[in-house]
Protein backbone atom coordinates (compact mmCIF):
# COMPACT_ATOMS: atom_id res chain seq x y z
CA UNK A 1 0.00 0.00 0.00
CA UNK A 2 2.95 2.25 0.67
CA UNK A 3 3.89 2.50 -2.97
CA UNK A 4 0.82 2.80 -3.82
CA UNK A 5 0.18 5.47 -1.98
CA UNK A 6 3.81 7.42 -2.72
CA UNK A 7 2.36 6.71 -6.78
CA UNK A 8 -0.78 8.17 -5.97
CA UNK A 9 0.82 11.04 -5.17
CA UNK A 10 3.31 11.63 -7.46
CA UNK A 11 0.67 11.53 -10.37
CA UNK A 12 -1.71 13.45 -8.71
CA UNK A 13 1.46 15.74 -8.24
CA UNK A 14 2.07 15.53 -12.22
CA UNK A 15 -1.51 16.05 -13.22
CA UNK A 16 -2.57 19.14 -10.85
CA UNK A 17 1.37 20.05 -12.19
CA UNK A 18 0.28 20.10 -16.03
CA UNK A 19 -3.16 21.44 -15.50
CA UNK A 20 -2.17 24.22 -13.57
CA UNK A 21 1.30 25.07 -16.35
CA UNK A 22 -2.22 24.94 -19.01
CA UNK A 23 -4.38 26.51 -17.49
CA UNK A 24 -3.18 30.10 -19.51
CA UNK A 25 -3.56 28.78 -22.67
CA UNK A 26 -6.82 27.93 -22.11
CA UNK A 27 -8.54 30.81 -19.93
CA UNK A 28 -6.19 33.61 -21.80
CA UNK A 29 -4.40 36.44 -20.05
CA UNK A 30 -7.32 37.59 -17.92
CA UNK A 31 -7.25 39.60 -14.51
CA UNK A 32 -7.68 35.79 -12.95
CA UNK A 33 -3.88 35.18 -13.53
CA UNK A 34 -3.33 38.09 -11.16
CA UNK A 35 -5.23 35.83 -8.16
CA UNK A 36 -3.74 32.48 -9.48
CA UNK A 37 -0.62 34.41 -8.71
CA UNK A 38 -1.34 35.07 -5.28
CA UNK A 39 -2.73 31.87 -4.60
CA UNK A 40 0.75 30.46 -5.86
CA UNK A 41 2.64 32.59 -3.76
CA UNK A 42 0.44 31.94 -0.55
CA UNK A 43 0.57 28.60 -1.18
CA UNK A 44 4.38 28.63 -0.77
CA UNK A 45 4.42 29.66 2.67
CA UNK A 46 0.67 27.62 3.81
CA UNK A 47 2.87 24.32 2.27
CA UNK A 48 6.16 25.47 4.28
CA UNK A 49 3.78 25.82 7.32
CA UNK A 50 1.89 22.76 6.89
CA UNK A 51 5.21 20.75 7.22
CA UNK A 52 6.23 22.74 10.45
CA UNK A 53 2.76 22.40 12.16
CA UNK A 54 1.57 18.37 10.66
CA UNK A 55 5.00 16.66 10.74
CA UNK A 56 7.27 18.86 13.19
CA UNK A 57 4.41 19.51 15.29
CA UNK A 58 4.59 23.10 16.28
CA UNK A 59 2.51 26.05 15.46
CA UNK A 60 4.45 29.28 14.56
CA UNK A 61 3.09 32.29 13.82
CA UNK A 62 6.59 33.79 12.32
CA UNK A 63 5.53 32.79 8.81
CA UNK A 64 4.47 36.28 7.76
CA UNK A 65 7.62 37.77 9.49
CA UNK A 66 9.86 35.26 7.38
CA UNK A 67 7.88 36.62 4.23
CA UNK A 68 8.30 39.84 5.19
CA UNK A 69 12.01 39.05 5.59
CA UNK A 70 12.25 37.36 2.64
CA UNK A 71 10.80 40.77 0.38
CA UNK A 72 12.57 43.14 2.09
CA UNK A 73 15.97 41.32 1.94
CA UNK A 74 15.48 40.87 -1.65
CA UNK A 75 14.37 44.40 -2.02
CA UNK A 76 17.33 46.21 -0.04
CA UNK A 77 20.23 43.80 -1.71
CA UNK A 78 18.49 44.70 -4.69
CA UNK A 79 18.45 48.49 -4.06
CA UNK A 80 21.12 49.54 -1.95
CA UNK A 81 23.54 46.79 -3.32
CA UNK A 82 22.81 46.90 -6.43
CA UNK A 83 22.79 43.01 -6.91
CA UNK A 84 20.78 41.41 -9.50
CA UNK A 85 17.19 40.34 -8.49
CA UNK A 86 17.92 36.54 -9.09
CA UNK A 87 21.08 37.04 -6.58
CA UNK A 88 19.15 39.44 -4.62
CA UNK A 89 16.59 36.42 -3.90
CA UNK A 90 19.17 33.40 -3.39
CA UNK A 91 21.10 35.61 -0.60
CA UNK A 92 17.67 36.74 1.39
CA UNK A 93 17.10 32.91 1.23
CA UNK A 94 20.21 32.29 3.01
CA UNK A 95 19.88 35.20 5.63
CA UNK A 96 16.30 33.83 6.25
CA UNK A 97 17.76 30.16 7.15
CA UNK A 98 20.80 32.23 8.91
CA UNK A 99 17.68 33.78 11.19
CA UNK A 100 15.78 31.01 11.59
CA UNK A 101 18.74 28.96 12.95
CA UNK A 102 19.35 31.57 15.03
CA UNK A 103 15.20 31.95 16.20
CA UNK A 104 14.86 28.40 16.41
CA UNK A 105 17.71 27.50 18.12
CA UNK A 106 15.81 30.08 21.03
CA UNK A 107 12.45 29.02 20.48
CA UNK A 108 12.00 25.65 19.81
CA UNK A 109 12.91 24.88 23.45
CA UNK A 110 9.60 25.85 23.82
CA UNK A 111 6.48 23.86 23.03
CA UNK A 112 2.38 24.92 22.52
CA UNK A 113 1.16 28.01 23.49
CA UNK A 114 4.55 29.21 24.80
CA UNK A 115 6.00 28.71 21.45
CA UNK A 116 3.29 30.06 19.31
CA UNK A 117 3.69 32.86 21.56
CA UNK A 118 6.97 33.24 20.92
CA UNK A 119 7.18 33.08 17.34
CA UNK A 120 4.30 35.44 17.37
CA UNK A 121 6.88 38.30 19.19
CA UNK A 122 9.31 37.84 16.70
CA UNK A 123 6.56 38.68 14.10
CA UNK A 124 6.06 41.92 15.95
CA UNK A 125 9.82 42.70 16.56
CA UNK A 126 10.08 42.24 13.04
CA UNK A 127 7.07 44.71 12.07
CA UNK A 128 8.16 47.22 14.38
CA UNK A 129 11.88 47.05 12.97
CA UNK A 130 10.48 47.20 9.72
CA UNK A 131 8.80 50.46 10.20
CA UNK A 132 11.85 52.06 12.36
CA UNK A 133 14.64 51.30 10.61
CA UNK A 134 13.60 53.77 7.89
CA UNK A 135 16.97 54.20 6.11
CA UNK A 136 17.49 50.51 5.23
CA UNK A 137 13.45 50.11 4.83
CA UNK A 138 12.25 52.80 3.86
CA UNK A 139 10.00 52.91 7.25
CA UNK A 140 6.13 53.51 6.98
CA UNK A 141 6.64 54.74 2.91
CA UNK A 142 8.27 51.15 2.31
CA UNK A 143 10.46 50.17 -0.67
CA UNK A 144 9.39 50.80 -4.15
CA UNK A 145 10.66 50.49 -8.33
CA UNK A 146 11.91 47.07 -6.94
CA UNK A 147 13.87 46.00 -10.10
CA UNK A 148 11.50 42.27 -11.69
CA UNK A 149 13.38 39.10 -12.38
CA UNK A 150 14.38 38.83 -15.87
CA UNK A 151 15.64 35.21 -16.82
CA UNK A 152 17.76 35.85 -20.05
CA UNK A 153 16.25 38.76 -21.47
CA UNK A 154 12.86 38.01 -20.80
CA UNK A 155 11.84 40.81 -17.79
CA UNK A 156 8.63 38.89 -15.57
CA UNK A 157 6.60 41.98 -15.09
CA UNK A 158 3.25 40.57 -16.26
CA UNK A 159 0.67 38.59 -14.57
CA UNK A 160 1.13 36.41 -17.52
CA UNK A 161 4.68 35.74 -17.79
CA UNK A 162 5.38 35.59 -13.74
CA UNK A 163 2.37 33.06 -13.51
CA UNK A 164 5.46 30.70 -14.94
CA UNK A 165 7.73 31.71 -12.74
CA UNK A 166 5.56 30.98 -9.44
CA UNK A 167 3.77 28.11 -10.28
CA UNK A 168 6.63 25.81 -10.99
CA UNK A 169 8.45 26.76 -8.02
CA UNK A 170 5.18 26.42 -6.22
CA UNK A 171 4.87 22.76 -7.31
CA UNK A 172 8.46 22.01 -7.22
CA UNK A 173 8.29 23.51 -3.44
CA UNK A 174 5.31 20.89 -2.79
CA UNK A 175 6.55 18.40 -4.54
CA UNK A 176 9.91 18.80 -1.80
CA UNK A 177 7.86 18.72 0.78
CA UNK A 178 5.80 15.25 -0.21
CA UNK A 179 9.01 13.44 -0.52
CA UNK A 180 10.27 14.44 2.48
CA UNK A 181 7.15 13.35 4.20
CA UNK A 182 7.35 10.39 2.54
CA UNK A 183 11.74 9.36 3.20
CA UNK A 184 13.06 8.36 6.49
CA UNK A 185 13.01 12.37 7.81
CA UNK A 186 9.19 11.73 7.06
CA UNK A 187 8.91 8.84 9.70
CA UNK A 188 11.42 10.12 12.27
CA UNK A 189 9.24 13.05 12.33
CA UNK A 190 5.99 11.22 12.72
CA UNK A 191 7.31 9.02 15.17
CA UNK A 192 8.80 12.68 17.20
CA UNK A 193 5.61 13.95 17.14
CA UNK A 194 3.94 10.79 18.76
CA UNK A 195 6.42 10.43 21.56
CA UNK A 196 9.46 12.25 21.59
CA UNK A 197 11.26 10.08 24.46
CA UNK A 198 11.13 6.74 22.62
CA UNK A 199 11.93 8.70 19.39
CA UNK A 200 15.31 9.70 20.52
CA UNK A 201 15.92 6.23 22.20
CA UNK A 202 15.88 5.39 18.37
CA UNK A 203 18.71 8.07 17.58
CA UNK A 204 16.49 10.39 16.43
CA UNK A 205 18.07 13.96 17.22
CA UNK A 206 14.97 15.62 17.94
CA UNK A 207 16.41 19.41 18.70
CA UNK A 208 18.65 19.58 15.84
CA UNK A 209 15.28 18.15 13.43
CA UNK A 210 13.06 20.53 14.75
CA UNK A 211 15.21 23.24 13.83
CA UNK A 212 16.11 22.03 10.36
CA UNK A 213 12.84 21.43 9.71
CA UNK A 214 11.94 25.46 11.27
CA UNK A 215 14.82 26.43 8.79
CA UNK A 216 13.25 24.81 5.81
CA UNK A 217 9.76 25.92 6.16
CA UNK A 218 10.48 29.42 7.23
CA UNK A 219 12.50 29.55 3.74
CA UNK A 220 9.38 28.50 2.35
CA UNK A 221 7.78 31.55 3.64
CA UNK A 222 11.14 33.49 2.76
CA UNK A 223 11.13 32.55 -1.04
CA UNK A 224 7.23 33.36 -1.28
CA UNK A 225 7.73 37.12 0.21
CA UNK A 226 11.43 37.53 -2.33
CA UNK A 227 9.29 36.75 -5.21
CA UNK A 228 6.55 38.66 -4.13
CA UNK A 229 8.78 42.21 -3.78
CA UNK A 230 10.17 41.88 -7.26
CA UNK A 231 6.93 41.00 -8.49
CA UNK A 232 4.70 43.47 -7.11
CA UNK A 233 7.99 46.15 -7.37
CA UNK A 234 6.70 48.36 -4.50
CA UNK A 235 6.74 46.34 -0.33
CA UNK A 236 5.55 48.73 2.66
CA UNK A 237 5.06 47.04 6.68
CA UNK A 238 1.56 45.76 5.64
CA UNK A 239 3.44 43.08 3.35
CA UNK A 240 4.42 40.82 5.90
CA UNK A 241 1.97 42.13 8.83
CA UNK A 242 1.08 39.67 11.72
CA UNK A 243 -2.62 39.51 9.68
CA UNK A 244 -1.11 37.61 6.67
CA UNK A 245 0.09 34.87 9.57
CA UNK A 246 -3.49 34.37 10.75
CA UNK A 247 -4.98 34.12 6.89
CA UNK A 248 -1.85 31.08 6.37
CA UNK A 249 -3.13 29.60 9.93
CA UNK A 250 -6.66 29.66 8.24
CA UNK A 251 -5.64 27.98 5.45
CA UNK A 252 -4.57 25.32 7.69
CA UNK A 253 -7.60 25.15 9.59
CA UNK A 254 -9.59 24.81 6.38
CA UNK A 255 -7.70 22.66 4.29
CA UNK A 256 -5.98 20.42 7.55
CA UNK A 257 -3.25 20.98 9.21
CA UNK A 258 -1.34 17.35 9.06
CA UNK A 259 -2.16 16.94 5.19
CA UNK A 260 0.47 18.93 2.03
CA UNK A 261 -2.89 18.67 -0.54
CA UNK A 262 -4.89 20.31 2.18
CA UNK A 263 -3.07 22.92 2.27
CA UNK A 264 -3.21 23.36 -1.71
CA UNK A 265 -6.67 22.83 -1.68
CA UNK A 266 -7.11 25.73 1.56
CA UNK A 267 -5.33 28.41 -0.27
CA UNK A 268 -7.57 27.95 -3.72
CA UNK A 269 -10.48 28.31 -2.21
CA UNK A 270 -10.15 30.58 0.62
CA UNK A 271 -8.41 32.75 -2.18
CA UNK A 272 -11.40 32.73 -3.83
CA UNK A 273 -14.21 32.71 -0.99
CA UNK A 274 -12.05 35.82 0.38
CA UNK A 275 -13.09 37.51 -3.23
CA UNK A 276 -16.80 36.60 -2.57
CA UNK A 277 -16.36 38.01 1.01
CA UNK A 278 -15.18 41.53 -0.27
CA UNK A 279 -19.29 42.84 -0.43
CA UNK A 280 -18.50 42.38 3.70
CA UNK A 281 -15.78 44.48 3.99
CA UNK A 282 -14.51 45.39 6.97
CA UNK A 283 -16.63 42.34 8.30
CA UNK A 284 -14.62 39.76 6.73
CA UNK A 285 -12.28 39.61 9.56
CA UNK A 286 -14.78 38.84 11.94
CA UNK A 287 -16.13 36.34 9.80
CA UNK A 288 -12.91 34.82 9.43
CA UNK A 289 -12.08 34.88 13.11
CA UNK A 290 -15.61 32.94 13.73
CA UNK A 291 -15.33 30.92 11.39
CA UNK A 292 -11.89 29.86 12.79
CA UNK A 293 -13.19 29.32 16.21
CA UNK A 294 -15.56 27.18 14.72
CA UNK A 295 -13.54 24.35 12.73
CA UNK A 296 -11.07 24.45 16.05
CA UNK A 297 -13.78 23.46 18.19
CA UNK A 298 -15.48 20.80 16.07
CA UNK A 299 -12.83 19.96 13.54
CA UNK A 300 -9.62 20.34 15.63
CA UNK A 301 -7.61 18.47 12.68
CA UNK A 302 -8.73 21.00 10.03
CA UNK A 303 -11.87 21.19 8.17
CA UNK A 304 -11.48 19.44 5.16
CA UNK A 305 -9.65 16.86 7.14
CA UNK A 306 -12.55 16.74 9.99
CA UNK A 307 -15.68 16.06 7.14
CA UNK A 308 -13.20 13.17 5.34
CA UNK A 309 -13.26 11.37 8.66
CA UNK A 310 -17.05 12.51 9.24
CA UNK A 311 -17.78 11.47 5.87
CA UNK A 312 -15.97 7.66 6.87
CA UNK A 313 -17.83 7.21 9.98
CA UNK A 314 -21.48 7.79 8.13
CA UNK A 315 -20.19 5.45 5.41
CA UNK A 316 -19.06 2.91 8.33
CA UNK A 317 -22.38 3.81 9.76
CA UNK A 318 -24.24 2.90 6.97
CA UNK A 319 -22.40 -0.23 5.78
CA UNK A 320 -22.39 -1.65 9.40
CA UNK A 321 -26.04 -1.34 9.90
CA UNK A 322 -26.72 -2.76 6.60
CA UNK A 323 -24.65 -5.74 7.77
CA UNK A 324 -26.10 -6.04 10.70
CA UNK A 325 -29.31 -5.94 9.28
CA UNK A 326 -28.34 -8.57 7.09
CA UNK A 327 -27.17 -10.84 9.50
CA UNK A 328 -30.73 -10.12 11.91
CA UNK B 1 31.14 -4.19 27.60
CA UNK B 2 28.63 -2.51 29.77
CA UNK B 3 29.97 -1.62 33.49
CA UNK B 4 27.57 0.22 36.54
CA UNK B 5 29.75 1.53 39.23
CA UNK B 6 28.13 2.37 42.26
CA UNK B 7 24.94 3.32 40.49
CA UNK B 8 21.95 5.11 42.63
CA UNK B 9 18.63 6.63 41.46
CA UNK B 10 16.75 9.14 43.76
CA UNK B 11 12.89 10.46 42.77
CA UNK B 12 12.56 12.95 45.13
CA UNK B 13 12.65 11.33 48.28
CA UNK B 14 12.47 7.97 46.98
CA UNK B 15 15.39 5.67 46.65
CA UNK B 16 15.00 3.63 43.38
CA UNK B 17 18.05 2.07 42.93
CA UNK B 18 21.33 2.39 45.47
CA UNK B 19 24.68 1.38 44.73
CA UNK B 20 24.12 -0.90 42.31
CA UNK B 21 27.35 -2.30 40.56
CA UNK B 22 26.59 -4.41 37.10
CA UNK B 23 28.81 -5.82 34.76
CA UNK B 24 28.06 -7.19 31.42
CA UNK B 25 30.17 -9.05 29.42
CA UNK B 26 30.33 -8.67 25.73
CA UNK B 27 28.88 -11.91 23.61
CA UNK B 28 26.85 -12.70 27.43
CA UNK B 29 23.24 -13.12 27.79
CA UNK B 30 22.51 -11.91 31.89
CA UNK B 31 19.49 -11.86 33.07
CA UNK B 32 17.95 -9.32 35.49
CA UNK B 33 15.37 -9.63 37.97
CA UNK B 34 13.98 -9.14 41.54
CA UNK B 35 10.04 -8.78 43.05
CA UNK B 36 8.01 -5.73 41.02
CA UNK B 37 8.96 -2.44 42.17
CA UNK B 38 13.18 -3.68 42.57
CA UNK B 39 14.25 -0.74 40.28
CA UNK B 40 14.83 -3.32 37.18
CA UNK B 41 13.06 -0.74 34.03
CA UNK B 42 15.23 1.99 36.14
CA UNK B 43 18.52 0.43 35.49
CA UNK B 44 17.17 0.40 31.85
CA UNK B 45 16.49 3.60 31.68
CA UNK B 46 20.05 4.87 33.59
CA UNK B 47 21.77 2.74 31.14
CA UNK B 48 19.94 4.08 28.13
CA UNK B 49 19.68 7.95 29.22
CA UNK B 50 16.58 8.53 29.86
CA UNK B 51 17.59 10.19 32.96
CA UNK B 52 20.76 10.46 34.60
CA UNK B 53 21.65 8.51 37.84
CA UNK B 54 21.82 10.27 40.97
CA UNK B 55 25.44 9.48 41.92
CA UNK B 56 27.74 6.55 40.48
CA UNK B 57 29.07 6.05 36.71
CA UNK B 58 28.23 4.00 33.38
CA UNK B 59 30.82 2.86 31.18
CA UNK B 60 29.52 1.29 27.71
CA UNK B 61 32.43 -0.02 25.60
CA UNK B 62 34.46 1.93 27.47
CA UNK B 63 33.26 4.94 26.86
CA UNK B 64 31.61 7.16 29.67
CA UNK B 65 27.68 7.47 29.29
CA UNK B 66 26.86 8.29 32.49
CA UNK B 67 25.18 11.53 31.07
CA UNK B 68 24.65 11.24 27.94
CA UNK B 69 21.44 11.80 26.24
CA UNK B 70 19.17 8.67 25.05
CA UNK B 71 20.13 9.51 21.39
CA UNK B 72 23.53 9.47 21.90
CA UNK B 73 23.84 6.39 24.05
CA UNK B 74 21.43 4.84 21.27
CA UNK B 75 23.93 5.98 18.66
CA UNK B 76 26.93 3.56 20.52
CA UNK B 77 24.84 1.08 19.87
CA UNK B 78 22.42 0.32 22.85
CA UNK B 79 18.86 -0.61 21.38
CA UNK B 80 16.04 -2.00 23.68
CA UNK B 81 12.45 -3.16 24.29
CA UNK B 82 10.03 -1.94 26.86
CA UNK B 83 7.73 -3.89 29.71
CA UNK B 84 4.62 -2.12 27.52
CA UNK B 85 5.28 -2.06 24.32
CA UNK B 86 5.64 1.23 22.89
CA UNK B 87 5.01 1.13 19.10
CA UNK B 88 4.45 3.96 17.24
CA UNK B 89 0.90 3.96 16.22
CA UNK B 90 1.36 6.57 13.75
CA UNK B 91 3.30 3.99 11.33
CA UNK B 92 2.75 0.66 9.86
CA UNK B 93 4.83 -2.64 11.39
CA UNK B 94 6.81 -2.44 8.28
CA UNK B 95 7.84 1.15 9.13
CA UNK B 96 8.24 0.88 12.63
CA UNK B 97 11.03 -1.47 11.56
CA UNK B 98 12.12 1.19 9.23
CA UNK B 99 12.65 3.60 11.64
CA UNK B 100 15.17 0.77 13.89
CA UNK B 101 17.40 1.78 10.68
CA UNK B 102 16.88 5.41 11.42
CA UNK B 103 20.18 6.26 12.76
CA UNK B 104 22.41 3.87 10.11
CA UNK B 105 20.76 5.91 7.51
CA UNK B 106 22.35 9.46 6.78
CA UNK B 107 19.73 11.04 3.75
CA UNK B 108 18.75 14.45 5.59
CA UNK B 109 16.21 17.19 4.28
CA UNK B 110 17.88 18.05 1.16
CA UNK B 111 18.79 14.70 0.26
CA UNK B 112 15.59 13.32 0.88
CA UNK B 113 13.47 15.80 -0.24
CA UNK B 114 15.36 16.41 -3.95
CA UNK B 115 15.18 12.63 -3.70
CA UNK B 116 19.01 11.93 -5.01
CA UNK B 117 20.05 9.04 -6.58
CA UNK B 118 21.69 8.07 -3.32
CA UNK B 119 18.48 8.90 -0.90
CA UNK B 120 16.57 6.63 -3.50
CA UNK B 121 18.93 3.60 -2.95
CA UNK B 122 19.26 4.19 1.03
CA UNK B 123 15.20 4.12 1.31
CA UNK B 124 15.27 0.71 -0.92
CA UNK B 125 18.06 -0.60 1.38
CA UNK B 126 15.84 0.30 4.47
CA UNK B 127 13.04 -1.34 3.18
CA UNK B 128 14.81 -4.62 1.90
CA UNK B 129 16.41 -4.38 5.39
CA UNK B 130 13.42 -3.79 7.81
CA UNK B 131 11.67 -6.78 5.20
CA UNK B 132 14.24 -9.16 6.42
CA UNK B 133 13.50 -8.37 10.16
CA UNK B 134 10.39 -8.58 9.98
CA UNK B 135 10.65 -12.26 8.14
CA UNK B 136 12.67 -13.11 10.94
CA UNK B 137 10.03 -13.03 13.12
CA UNK B 138 7.32 -14.18 10.92
CA UNK B 139 5.58 -10.69 10.25
CA UNK B 140 6.28 -10.59 6.55
CA UNK B 141 2.32 -10.29 5.76
CA UNK B 142 1.20 -7.92 8.37
CA UNK B 143 3.28 -5.67 7.32
CA UNK B 144 0.83 -2.83 6.76
CA UNK B 145 -0.57 -3.03 9.24
CA UNK B 146 -1.08 -0.75 11.84
CA UNK B 147 1.61 -1.81 14.59
CA UNK B 148 -0.80 -0.78 17.69
CA UNK B 149 -3.28 -3.42 16.21
CA UNK B 150 -1.64 -6.44 16.63
CA UNK B 151 -2.26 -8.98 19.17
CA UNK B 152 0.26 -8.03 22.31
CA UNK B 153 2.87 -10.85 21.37
CA UNK B 154 3.38 -9.73 17.82
CA UNK B 155 3.78 -6.48 19.45
CA UNK B 156 6.82 -7.91 21.61
CA UNK B 157 8.49 -9.53 18.49
CA UNK B 158 7.95 -6.18 16.21
CA UNK B 159 9.71 -4.36 19.29
CA UNK B 160 12.57 -6.64 19.25
CA UNK B 161 12.52 -6.55 15.61
CA UNK B 162 12.72 -2.86 15.89
CA UNK B 163 15.36 -2.94 18.48
CA UNK B 164 17.39 -5.28 16.06
CA UNK B 165 17.08 -2.89 13.35
CA UNK B 166 19.34 -0.36 14.88
CA UNK B 167 22.09 -3.25 14.74
CA UNK B 168 22.94 -2.87 18.36
CA UNK B 169 25.90 -4.17 20.18
CA UNK B 170 23.91 -4.47 23.53
CA UNK B 171 20.31 -5.35 23.20
CA UNK B 172 17.63 -4.56 26.60
CA UNK B 173 15.05 -6.57 26.72
CA UNK B 174 12.49 -5.59 29.46
CA UNK B 175 10.41 -8.47 30.22
CA UNK B 176 9.84 -9.90 26.87
CA UNK B 177 7.86 -13.38 27.54
CA UNK B 178 5.17 -11.28 29.55
CA UNK B 179 1.85 -12.07 27.80
CA UNK B 180 3.49 -14.78 25.74
CA UNK B 181 2.16 -18.28 26.17
CA UNK B 182 4.86 -21.38 26.90
CA UNK B 183 5.14 -22.08 23.18
CA UNK B 184 5.97 -19.07 21.99
CA UNK B 185 8.58 -18.19 24.87
CA UNK B 186 9.98 -21.41 23.75
CA UNK B 187 10.22 -19.79 20.28
CA UNK B 188 11.53 -16.63 21.57
CA UNK B 189 13.86 -18.35 23.44
CA UNK B 190 15.77 -20.01 20.51
CA UNK B 191 15.16 -16.89 18.67
CA UNK B 192 17.80 -15.08 21.55
CA UNK B 193 20.13 -17.56 21.14
CA UNK B 194 20.03 -16.99 17.39
CA UNK B 195 20.77 -12.69 18.16
CA UNK B 196 23.14 -13.79 20.72
CA UNK B 197 25.12 -15.63 17.53
CA UNK B 198 25.59 -13.04 15.53
CA UNK B 199 26.99 -11.31 18.16
CA UNK B 200 24.90 -9.14 20.24
CA UNK B 201 24.94 -9.14 24.01
CA UNK B 202 21.96 -9.18 25.90
CA UNK B 203 20.62 -8.08 28.81
CA UNK B 204 17.39 -9.19 30.21
CA UNK B 205 14.60 -8.56 32.81
CA UNK B 206 12.26 -11.62 33.11
CA UNK B 207 9.51 -12.84 35.73
CA UNK B 208 9.26 -16.43 33.82
CA UNK B 209 12.11 -17.73 36.01
CA UNK B 210 12.11 -21.48 33.95
CA UNK B 211 12.90 -18.89 30.90
CA UNK B 212 15.50 -17.35 32.27
CA UNK B 213 17.20 -20.03 33.77
CA UNK B 214 17.41 -21.58 30.72
CA UNK B 215 18.50 -18.80 28.96
CA UNK B 216 21.21 -17.13 31.26
CA UNK B 217 24.64 -17.76 31.93
CA UNK B 218 24.74 -15.48 34.69
CA UNK B 219 22.11 -13.71 36.73
CA UNK B 220 21.53 -10.33 38.79
CA UNK B 221 18.82 -10.09 41.22
CA UNK B 222 17.60 -6.73 42.60
CA UNK B 223 15.34 -5.95 45.83
CA UNK B 224 14.38 -2.58 46.72
CA UNK B 225 16.96 -1.26 44.39
CA UNK B 226 19.63 -3.13 45.81
CA UNK B 227 21.54 -5.96 44.11
CA UNK B 228 21.65 -8.58 46.02
CA UNK B 229 22.97 -11.33 44.76
CA UNK B 230 24.63 -12.06 41.12
CA UNK B 231 26.08 -15.51 39.56
CA UNK B 232 25.30 -18.24 37.62
CA UNK B 233 21.55 -20.15 37.49
CA UNK B 234 21.78 -22.56 39.95
CA UNK B 235 23.81 -20.29 42.44
CA UNK B 236 20.78 -17.99 42.32
CA UNK B 237 18.19 -20.69 43.02
CA UNK B 238 20.56 -21.68 46.15
CA UNK B 239 20.88 -18.14 47.42
CA UNK B 240 19.03 -17.60 50.88
CA UNK B 241 18.90 -13.67 50.02
CA UNK B 242 16.84 -14.77 46.60
CA UNK B 243 14.87 -17.11 48.31
CA UNK B 244 14.03 -14.86 51.00
CA UNK B 245 13.07 -12.17 48.48
CA UNK B 246 10.89 -14.06 46.61
CA UNK B 247 9.38 -15.94 49.40
CA UNK B 248 9.74 -14.05 52.58
CA UNK B 249 11.11 -15.20 55.35
CA UNK B 250 8.93 -17.11 58.00
CA UNK B 251 8.98 -14.13 60.07
CA UNK B 252 7.85 -12.01 57.37
CA UNK B 253 4.52 -14.71 56.51
CA UNK B 254 4.11 -14.60 59.79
Amino acid sequence: MGTLLKDRNKLAWLLATVVLLLLPFAFGKGFYLNTMNFIALHAMVAVGLCLLVGYGGQLSISHSAFFAIGAYASAIFCLRYHLPPFTSILLSQGLSALLAWGIGWVVLRLKGHYLAIATLSFTIIVEVLVKEMAWLTGGLQGLSSIPSISIGGWVIDSDYRFYFVAWPITMLLLLFSLNLVDSRMGRIFKAIKENEDIARQFGADVKAYKIKLFIVSSVYASIAGSLYAHFITFISPVTGSIMFAIDIIMVLAFGGFTLLWGAMIGVVSLTFLNEYLTIFADFKRAIYGLALVIIILFFPNGLLLGLRDFGNRIFLFITEGRKKHASA
Amino acid sequence: MLQLNGVSKDFGGLRALSDVTLNVRGGQIKGLIGPNGAGKTTLFNLITGVFPPSRGSIRFLGKETTNLEPEKVARLGVSRTFQQPHLFKSLTVWENVMLGRHYRTRGEFIACGFRFPKAIKEEKDIQEQSLEYLNLFGLADKKDQIASKLPLGEQRYLEVARALATEPKLLLLDEPTSGLNDHETEQFRDLLFKIRGTGVTLLVIEHHMRFIMGLCEEIAVLNFGTKIAEGSPQEIQVSPEVITAYLGTEENID
